[in-house]
């Protein structure tokens, strides 16, 4: 049974980030959601949130991040918002695969493991300049 | 996060990590891992059956250890991943460039080819 929407915010740091996960965790123990479901809920949060804290400084300035986490029968929403950089990430191509360890790119997976866990990615600019992400993660 | 050494496996070096490769986790672990391992440049197996969670960081570590190793003529082997981890080294097609093997036995095996 899907169980209430969860909103979680916090400053888009270390120390932040940390304290984020947490109260995911806590939100995905209520809702009692392991296996593979819970392994990709995590894995889409742990790439969205390490890439705003990681590149969304605007100005110098440390990025509010707020999460809501919307559970639904059939599927699990999560709504990244945040006051940083613009960021859109449905336009970024995936690496390509290399053919050998030495041409092998060693960034660019949190994203394709984003898309790989997820059935949807919608992305607007809102009219108060933040970046808005949701991604719909289905259960499996 | 946690670096565990094991014994050696045919002469080959054999360790254990255990917890989470976040964000958290790879901060941790990755220079003392490099360390240990990249300076001598001696081929190494990894015991990952204990590792429930690897993300993007992970992957990244794990591709930048094993091109330094290469770089001195060593190789880097992972072994006993849990499903969801194995998972996510298929998406990203890493265990298409660093080998991934089920067991030791195994992964000694591509370390002596």
């Amino acid at each position: 049974m899907p169980g209430q929407r969860v909103e979680i915010a916090f400053a888009g740091t270390h120390a932040g980030f940390a304290r984020g996960f947490e109260r995911l965790r806590a939100a995905l123990d209520a809702e009692r959601l392991e296996g593979a479901t819970r392994y990709d809920v995590e894995l889409v949060f742990e790439e969205i949130v390490a890439n705003i804290v990681g590149h969304g400084a605007r100005n110098g300035c440390e990025p509010r991040v707020h999460v809501t986490l919307e559970p639904r029968p059939d599927s699990i929403v999560l709504i990244f918002a945040d006051d940083g950089v613009p960021f859109d990430p449905r336009g970024r191509p995936d690496p390509v695969i290399p053919k050998s360890l030495a041409e092998a790119r060693v960034g660019g997976f949190g994203l394709m493991l984003v898309r790989h866990a997820a059935s949807s990615l919608d992305y607007e600019r809102t009219a108060d300049d933040c970046n808005c992400l949701t991604v719909v993660v289905p259960r499996r | 996060m946690q670096l565990q050494l094991g014994d050696e496996v045919e002469g080959v070096l054999n360790l254990s990590l255990v917890g989470r490769l976040d964000t958290p986790g790879v901060d941790i672990i990755e220079t003392p891992l490099t360390a240990r391992l990249v300076p001598r440049g001696a081929s190494a197996i990894i015991d990952l059956s204990q590792v429930t969670f690897v993300g993007s960081g992970g992957i990244r570590m794990f591709i930048t250890i094993a091109r330094a190793l290469g770089r001195k003529g060593g190789k880097l082997v992972l072994y006993g991943a849990q499903p969801l981890v194995a998972q996510v080294f298929e998406t990203t097609s890493l265990n298409q460039i660093v080998p991934v093997r089920s067991d030791a036995t195994a992964a000694v095996a591509v370390v002596r080819t």
